[in-house]
Order: structure tokens, then sequence, then C-alpha cells
């Protein structure tokens, strides 16, 4: 086998895949032993792999080597009697009787990682903190980078996740299917929260967002795989990433800057992952639920099947913005709908939408806001108005990206029409 | 012209403990070890190895080792071929033992003649 059979982001998978798997068997309590047993496994590759060429199974190299590692800082704390058993169960994965080692089980495991670190006593931004260390193999200095805070911070929220893992009696393989049931909506809310770091994230790199996209879909296309994950929600929000993902390179315009939704090459949008978004929207429409997931995920399919700017299905995209603000109730929704409604009718009727409206600390304060109302006054002709807003959009603008977006979109003059997508 | 062959030494500092490198990172290192590899494919004999610990040996003392000042570590070596000093430099220029910040690599000819 040659390195270039090596899958993209092979280390980093298998890290995910090995300590979910080692773990299950485990027990989460042993959580940090099986981190570092995987750690100096893929260690040992790098230095064995580089000199005498990569096994014809990496995997189950990466499999043997780790399970040894663990099975050696057993011995060495002494616990090696106590984990025997299940050390031995592992160890029979030779064996013709036994069905567990598969890859599909590395695949469960990493599943049944993902709802355990959903527990409800676990904080949100712990939970997505320990799925990307956990199951995405991110470092500590990986993760800080790309949500924007601190080693420190990371690090606490980490521990946060584990300690409390650590406290559960119950074993990870032990989930009853109705808890599960109970925990899908935790774990579709994690997928979705890791999606829309890398989408909505105002980070300048877009390999890096690109790369919290991949990894949501990864997961999410495991649950959708999975009988414990497969709900009309899981495939609404598996249609709703696969058809933001589309879009996401046409947005840049080659020299890092944001491209507006009217300026992208539509050609450019990606036609595979729009056809399998599209599917899974299709088979979400099943069921008495109508999540945000539905409603995200219409909207977008809307834009995909334009064939130009024009010719979007605004009466559609309002009526998904609509069902929206009656599923999640936000103000950000309403400010969306505005922007169609200005398409579809006219930006008065948009701005009509706006009116009287008191906007929360935390949408008068970004940017988006300024910006649609800087957009529909000087479209309706409220020079001054367009001019206020205008400037408050500018100064508000989280990256110079967004701020030359804003600059070429809302012109001083207020001649130039568009909303950023 | 037959071609030299030179020793290639590898030292990294001497730290108390190095940060491992995560499996992005490791991705990556793979990555350019391969290319690197394959540019020089004619040029490396022996890819050699990781040197472990050793015993300085003299007619009558033995002493265990590290044998060189403690803040580095002679890491690993290799043996490549070259048509000059220079031409064999680059080879190991461009090698995975210079990839960590602080770490060269020593070039040495092997002189047979």
């Amino acid at each position: 086998m040659t390195t270039t059979d090596l899958v993209a982001h092979f280390f980093r998978h298998e890290y995910g895949r090995l300590v979910a798997l080692l773990s299950c068997r485990m027990g989460l309590e042993h959580l940090e032993d099986v981190e570092d047993a995987v750690q100096s496994a893929l260690m040992s590759a790098l230095e064995h792999w580089t000199v005498s060429g990569v096994p014809d199974n990496p995997s189950a190299w990466l499999f043997r080597t780790a399970r040894n590692r663990v099975l050696d800082s057993f011995r060495q704390q002494g616990r090696h009697e106590r984990h025997l058993r299940s050390l031995a169960e592992i160890s029979a994965h030779n064996k013709a009787d036994r069905q567990t080692l598969l890859p599909e089980d590395a695949e469960e495991g990493l599943l049944r990682m993902l709802f355990a670190c959903c527990d409800e006593q676990i904080p949100a931004p712990s939970q997505l903190v320990f799925a990307l260390k956990t199951l995405c193999g991110f470092d500590v200095r990986e993760i800080a980078i790309r949500l924007f805070t601190t080693q420190d911070n990371v690090y606490k929220r980490l521990n946060r996740a584990r300690s409390r893992l650590r406290q559960l009696s119950q074993p990870l393989a032990d989930l009853t299917a109705d808890e599960t049931t109970a925990r899908r909506p935790a774990v579709t809310k994690i997928l979705y929260l890791l999606f829309t770091e890398g989408y909505l994230s105002s980070h300048t790199e877009f390999p890096l967002r690109r790369e919290l996209c991949d990894e949501a879909i990864r997961l999410t296309r495991l649950l959708a795989s999975h009988s414990a994950g497969q709900s009309p929600q899981t495939f609404a929000l598996l249609a709703l990433m696969l058809l933001h993902r589309a879009r996401m390179s046409a947005r840049e315009d080659g020299s890092e800057g944001l491209l507006l939704l009217e300026e992208q090459d539509r050609t450019q949008w990606n036609r595979a992952d729009i056809e399998e978004g599209l599917a899974w929207l299709e088979r979400s429409a099943s069921g008495d639920t109508f999540s945000r997931y539905h409603a995200e995920a219409g909207i977008a399919a809307e834009h995909c099947i334009a064939a130009t700017f024009e010719q979007t299905r605004w009466d559609r995209v309002i009526e998904c913005y609509e069902l929206l603000e009656h599923s999640n109730a936000s103000p950000l929704h309403r400010l969306n709908r505005a922007v169609a409604v200005a398409e579809w009718q006219d930006p008065a009727h948009g701005l009509a939408l706006l009116e009287g409206m008191e906007p929360p600390a935390w949408l008068a304060g970004s940017y988006q806001w300024a910006a649609v109302l800087a957009d529909l006054h000087g479209r309706c002709g409220h020079n001054t108005e367009a001019r206020r807003y205008r400037e408050t959009a500018l100064r508000l603008a989280p990256s110079p990206h967004v701020r030359q977006l804003l600059q070429r979109r809302l012109q001083a003059d207020g001649t130039q029409h568009r909303e950023p997508e | 012209m037959t071609k030299k062959t030179y020793l290639c030494i590898q030292r990294s500092p001497q730290t108390d403990k190095p940060q491992p490198p995560s499996p992005s990172q490791m991705e990556e290192m793979f990555a350019k070890f391969h290319a690197w590899k394959e540019k020089f494919a004619d040029s490396i004999v022996d890819m050699g190895g990781k040197l472990g610990d050793g015993r300085v040996v003299s007619a009558n003392d033995t002493t265990d080792g590290p044998f060189i000042e403690t803040k580095e570590i002679v890491g690993g070596y290799m043996i490549v071929q070259a048509d000059s000093m220079e031409e064999a430099a680059i080879v190991a220029r461009e090698s995975p033992g210079t990839m960590m910040p602080g770490s060269s690599v020593e070039v040495r000819e092997i002189v047979t003649s």
C-alpha cells in the first residue's frame, strides 16, 4: 500500500475511530489512557511507515498497536487483572465467530461516543469541544484557533465534559433505544452547531472553515446511516449542510474576498452536493414534525435550484422563513424574511416588516441588522437613514472581507442594492 | 563519475517534553515525508533510522550516553549518495530531519579512498 492510498485525514479520523472504539470497550473512565494510547500508536505509525512503508491494512495495524499500548499502560498501573477480560475480548478480533471488530464497528463506536457526549448535564460548548477533540481528532490548540477562543478555555470545556462522562456508571454500549431517541435532538443540535461554526465563521482561512463543515457532514452522514440516528430531522439536517456546502467555494472570489449570492458563478456550485442534498431533503419529508432543519434546508434548496438570482422562487423562500419563525422564533429570521420580501415584492414591503421591531441587543449590535436596513432604506431612497446604517454596518463588520463586501454592496450614494447571502 | 556517499546525522534540541504533534500535523508530516522520499529516491541509499541510547567505549573505560552537550540530542541517521557535498546538502535540507524548529542535519562525506 502506498501513501497516496491513505484517505484524506486518515490520521485524524483514525484517531476518532480508535478512541471511540477502545473507550466503548474499556469504559469512559479510561478515556485519557485510551487517548494517550491512540496518540502513541499514531506516532509509532509515523515512525514505522515512513521507513518500512504503509502496511496493507493500516487501520488494523493502528488498532493492534493502540490496543497493546492500552494494555501496557494498564499493566503499569497494576490494573491488568481487572481488565484482562475486556482486553481478551478485543484481542479475539481475529476469531471467525466474533463479528465485532469490523470497520462498521468502529463507526458504531463513533456514534456511541457522539450520543454519550450529548449528555444533558454537559453544556453545549463543552459537548462541541469534546466532539472536536475526541471524534474529529483535533488537538486543543487547533480547536482554539477554529473556535476563536483560548486554549485555556478549550481545556476547561473539555475537562467539564470529561469529568461528567467519567462519573457515568452506565457503559457506553448500554444506552437503550428509548434513551437514544430521547437524546437524538441534542445530537443533531451539536452537529448543527459544528456546521455553523464553520459555515458562518468569519475566520479568514477558508480551508479551516471548510474542514469544520466537512466534519459535521461526516458525522451527520454516520447518524443518518444508523437506525439510532435516523429521523426526518436528521435527514433534513444533512440536506441543509450539503446544500450549503455546495455553494461554499463559490462564495469566495479567489483572493479571499466574499462574493454576494448574485455575484456567484452558479456553475461553480457543487452538483454532487446539491443532488445528494435534495435527495436527503426528499427523504426528510415524512413524519409530522417540521423542524428548523426542514425550513433551513428548504431555503437552501430554493437557492440551489434557481437558475439565476432573478429566478429564485422568493415566495417559497419567504414561506420557509415564516415557518422558521413559527418553529424557532428569532428576530434574525424576520430580518431574513424582509430581505426575501424586498426581492419578491419591493424594498418598501421588506422595510415594512421590520418597522416597529425592537431588535435584541445581540442583533442590533450585529452588522447584519445595520446592513439590511442600510440596503432597504437606500433602495427606498431614504438617503439619510441609509448612510447612517451603512456607517454602523461597516463599523461592526467582523472581518476585512465582510467590510469589503459591504462597501461594494452598500455604496455611499445608495445606488447599488443587494444583500449578502 | 561515481557518486560519493554521505552520512547524514540528525540532531534536535533537547527539550523537556516537546508537545506531541496532533493527528493533523502527523498527516502533514507524513505527506511531506513521502514527497521528499519520492523526489530524492535516487539519492537515498539507506533510510537509516532512529538512534536509541548508547555507550562510549574506549580501551580502558565505558561511559553510558548521552555524549554530547545536553542541549541537543542525536536523533537519527541516513545515508545518501550524491555527486557533491552541495547536492547531498540539498537532500538533507529538504528532509524531515530539519522539519522541527531547531533541528539540523549534519552531512559528512564517507571517505573510502
